[in-house]
């Protein structure tokens, strides 16, 4: 074992074409996630031509490092745009550009990084320690565990919404019906398609989500913005760094990052511990990826924070608790991938198809026939979220100009953006025409003050959630029962009606206990 | 800001000018990027088919080959992407043995009548697999416990109706079972099938050998049998259905073609390169690494080929057997019913406890107001109709040119701006990332 972690330390450390191979990556995994429409599955799908052209573990860092990058540079258009540059951000949106609005874009982007880094590096630990005998896990899950888990993910997102849960689970069920659109995935049957070939495939989540977020935001900026104003605030530091020598200006501007975020990281460590246990737990689940990860943290953190108020307005502890999730997930997924080559999320499926091409099988005996190219994957990740420091840091700065232009210029380019990155995910007209009603849907729901998060969540979890269920249905000869049939679903299930009732029933407690009180 | 715009104006040009040199200048094919239509998710064997020989066709032909995927509703949507796609031989597809089925199954127009076959790939047997202490040792033994315990058997591998589950179906079908006989669990893909056969969730998984290979070398599954005529190169050990007395056989195939309507020499062309392609060193070897069989077959064998199993799929489709299995008890609109009545007793609640009202810092929008909006959506619209024939520079440059105007700005910096931006978002897309962009009849 120590001669494969030494030769994995060598071979890793001491080559210059894996390191630079890592700091190429993460400036494309930055710009890919970065933005809307581009995502870290599209980016690394765009890369696998190179891997043929390069060694195993090149390859393999190229594409972890892609990944890291991707995930933590969606939180960057989300916070300062509110347009989630890839799914797994949408959970803190409104948060994070709550805190943008307020002038304290580079605090938020700093817990965004800060926590993405101590999630990714958390999610690798768990990925070193336990990756076999976690790889079980999965074997835990049928069709009807997956029911529940896809339920109590879609509950996570309305119990974290502000304001009504009523209104929450409204705009979800609007997403879920959104969802229905299309071919049936169980059935193969078309439905609600009015004829049009297009409408076979659903109605995609990536156009649907820069509609709903991004234009939907292009149409309430139009409508109130002043021809001078930018797009947010300027923080007063931040106006006259001529003053300063360049080192001065360089520490300024790191501590800008840094200063809030770092003791805000020591103050909730055991909040981190639990988010990157949660997203560590969730990517290992095969189709449960990053996005379901942050959603559950985040109600999770809501559920046990003292300020359950603030969540939705811009509150720092449900960024960091969400963000650090989806990065931590990431690691997850790719314990079934080299276990039993099931590959943990749409990112890990590919990575098997490079593994294969590199007659690398995936399998148990991996950890004993190539330790050291395990060993290497490990010392990977761990580079890969150690890069992300800088390379982010720079991410951001580079971010920060975005909040300085003028919202006149700003506006038409967030347009053109989101209409390239509608089309550029499929190739398709089509999608550009769902982008522009999604952003109409949005911005009527908006005024109406109903969340957009459970829409976008509702549109990605339909699909698998109508076929889990429709699966579990058809898998036991008479029906019902299978919901709870095995000691797992029936645990999870517990859990999630659990989640619905237990408010009522303290509501109702509260009422009955103080009728006079309204 | 005056200053700032002639540098974005000096800087337009320069971006410009280096766009135009990508452009295409001469007549012969190909002489632009390439289109390879994957009709299936990022990942999976067809995608890196697909995109094993995308890298290769790019060598032959000189010109990039991109793969999109144009995934959902179980292949139509790339396979109608692909058919329906201008016959210019700049859009090719991977066509897989779905198009034998789809239509059959009235699910679109499009057969393989609408393809131009260019050449067939690769053929893979569809194998059974079963946990290792299931109490069935070959395909005979499942066949008894199937007839003699109707409705207890849970089979997986794919969605109702792939081709996983014809081969399965078929099977029944033909050793005189009803094929409703085994409850076919519809789950997509194999991968997720195969999981759901370690978790217990189905008794039997049906698909490709290589697609199991991972758990097959692990020990957590068994192969009872694979579909083909004779043993699969790869894989020594696994006994055809043939050999152990089942006369079936189900192979799914794969292949790149062109639309219809193409000229005759830019589909020989193409098959030139795929035939250099197909019988490459780097390719077979590639395929063998994957696990994936590498069968050859030009334009005119292809298009054998397919007819005769749009034959036999047809005949399996169209039984009598079949056509009752398609009825499903739990049908594709009581999901979408949950969900009404669901949503409808939300929005009774949220109407009745009036929370639909707009709060009191929400200003009405005003005549003016809806003007704006309407103005944006309708540019967004022309820029929709205008794309693919002016392509992207040109339609999105006077968008977003409008716009800013529109919303204030000097039409001096509008005009650069636009320029700067349209330009640099064209060839970092377009070039650098290869991502596709409305194309039009300039090429750009």
């Amino acid at each position: 074992m120590r001669e494969a972690v030494l030769q994995a330390l060598s071979g890793v450390l001491t080559d210059p074409q894996v390191l630079l191979i890592i700091v190429v990556a993460a400036a494309y995994g930055i710009f890919m996630g970065a933005v809307p429409g581009l995502t870290a599955t599209m980016a690394i799908a765009l890369f696998v031509p190179v891997t043929f052209f390069l060694d195993p573990i090149p390859a393999l860092a190229a594409v972890v490092t892609l990944e890291a990058c991707a995930i933590f540079a969606g939180d960057i258009p989300n916070a300062l745009l509110r347009i989630p540059g890839t799914p797994s951000s949408a959970a803190y949106a409104d948060d994070a550009y709550a805190l943008t609005r307020a002038g304290r874009s580079s605090e938020a982007l700093g817990i965004c990084l800060t926590f993405s880094v101590a999630g990714g590096l958390f999610g690798t630990v768990v990925l070193m320690l336990f990756a076999p005998q976690l790889a079980n896990v999965a074997t835990w899950f049928t069709v009807a565990e997956y029911f529940w888990l896809y339920l109590l993910g879609l509950s996570c997102a309305v119990i974290v919404s502000r304001g009504s849960m009523l209104k929450a689970a409204f705009a979800l069920i609007i997403g879920l019906l959104l969802s229905t659109v299309g071919l049936s995935a169980v059935h193969t049957q078309a439905r609600f398609t009015f004829g049009q070939a297009e409408l076979f495939q659903g109605i995609n989540f990536i156009p649907a989500m820069i509609g709903l977020f991004g234009v939907s935001e292009v149409f309430r900026n139009v409508l109130t913005y002043d021809a001078a104003a930018t797009a947010a605030q300027v923080a007063p530091s931040d106006v006259k760094p001529s003053k300063f020598s360049v080192w001065q200006r360089f520490t300024r501007s790191v501590s800008s990052v840094f200063e809030a975020s770092l003791p805000f990281l020591w103050a909730r460590k055991w909040h981190t511990l639990r988010s990157g246990a949660i997203g560590s737990m969730v990517g290992m689940l095969p189709g449960a990826g990053a996005d379901i990860g942050a959603w559950v943290s985040l109600a999770a953190s809501k559920r046990f924070s003292k300020n359950p108020e603030e969540y939705g307005r811009g509150s720092a502890e449900g960024i960091s608790d969400a963000t650090s999730a989806n990065s931590a997930s990431l690691a997850g997924a790719w314990v079934p991938a080299l276990v039993f080559g099931i590959p943990g999320d749409s990112v890990t499926a590919i990575v098997i198809g490079v593994l294969l091409m590199k007659d690398i099988k995936p399998g148990p005996e991996i950890f004993e026939k190539q330790a050291a190219l395990v060993y290497s994957i490990f010392l990977i990740f761990f580079l890969a979220n150690l890069v992300l420091i800088p390379v982010g840091f720079l991410a951001i700065k580079a971010g920060g100009y975005v909040v300085k232009i003028p919202r006149r210029v700003l506006l038409p380019v967030i347009l053109l953006f989101c209409v390239i990155g509608s089309y550029a995910i499929n190739g398709s007209y089509f999608d550009i025409g769902i982008m522009l009603v999604m952003g109409v849907l949005g911005f009527i729901l908006e005024r109406r003050e109903i969340p957009l998060g459970p829409v976008v969540l509702g549109i990605i979890l339909g699909g698998p959630l109508e076929e889990r269920f429709i699966q579990t249905l058809s898998s036991s000869g008479s029906g019902w029962e299978a919901f709870f049939s095995r000691p797992m679903a029936a645990a999870l299930g517990a859990a999630a009606i659990l989640v619905w009732v237990a408010p009522i029933v303290i509501r109702l407690a509260r009422a009955v206990r103080s009728p006079n009180t309204k | 800001m005056q200053s700032l715009s002639r540098q974005f104006v000096l800087f337009m040009t320069v971006a410009l000018g280096a766009t135009c040199c990508g452009c295409r200048g001469h007549d012969e094919y190909p002489n632009g990027p390439i289109v390879l239509v994957c009709p299936w998710a990022a990942g999976g064997g067809t995608d890196r088919t697909a995109r094993e020989v995308a890298v290769l066709l790019e060598q032959e032909l000189g010109v990039p080959v991109n793969v999109v995927n144009a995934t959902g509703g179980a292949g139509v949507t790339g396979h109608t992407r692909g058919a329906l796609a201008r016959p210019d031989g700049y859009t090719i597809t991977m066509v897989t043995v779905e198009i034998n089925m789809l239509h059959w199954r009235g699910l679109t127009n499009i057969s393989y009548h609408d393809y131009d076959p260019v050449g067939m790939l690769n053929r893979d047997a569809t194998a059974v697999f079963v946990l290792p202490d299931a109490p069935w040792k070959n395909p005979g033994d499942l066949e008894r416990s199937i007839r003699d315990n109707p409705g207890k058997v849970r089979a997986s591998g794919t969605a109702q109706g792939g081709s996983w589950h014809l081969g399965f179906a078929g099977w029944l079908n033909h050793e005189g079972i009803d094929p409703g006989d085994a409850i076919w669990v519809s789950i997509n893909g194999s991968a997720p099938s195969l999981q759901e056969l370690i978790a217990g969730g189905v008794d039997v998984a049906c698909c490709s050998l290589p697609e199991a290979q991972a758990l097959l070398d692990a020990g957590r599954i068994r192969c009872l049998g694979v579909m083909a005529d004779q043993r699969v190169e790869q894989y020594p050990d696994v006994p055809t259905f043939k050999e152990q007395g089942v006369d079936w056989s189900f192979t799914a195939w794969r292949g790149i073609c062109l639309p219809n309507g193409c000229p005759a020499e830019v589909r020989d062309h193409l098959a030139v390169a795929l035939e250099n392609v197909a019988q490459s060193q780097e390719f077979r070897g590639f395929m063998s690494h994957a696990g994936f069989d590498v069968t050859w077959q030009p334009p005119d064998e292809f298009a054998a080929t397919m007819a005769s199993v749009d034959k036999q799929l047809g005949e399996l489709l169209t039984s009598k057997a079949m056509q009752s299995m398609r009825r499903a008890r739990f049908g594709p609109m009581l999901f979408p019913g949950v969900l009404a009545v669901v949503g409808g007793a939300c929005l009774l609640g949220l109407v009745v406890s009036g929370q639909l009202r707009r709060t009191a810092d929400t200003a009405s929008l005003s005549l003016r107001d809806l003007g704006r909006l309407a103005e944006i959506v309708v540019w967004v619209v022309v820029y929709l109709i205008f794309a693919e024939t002016a392509g992207f520079l040109l339609t999105a440059g006077v968008l977003l040119a409008l716009l800013l105007i529109r919303l204030g700005n000097r039409w001096f910096a509008s005009v650069a701006i636009s320029l700067a931006v349209v330009a640099v978002t064209y060839e970092l897309f377009a070039v650098v990332l290869k991502v596709p962009l409305p194309r039009g009849w300039l090429g750009w």
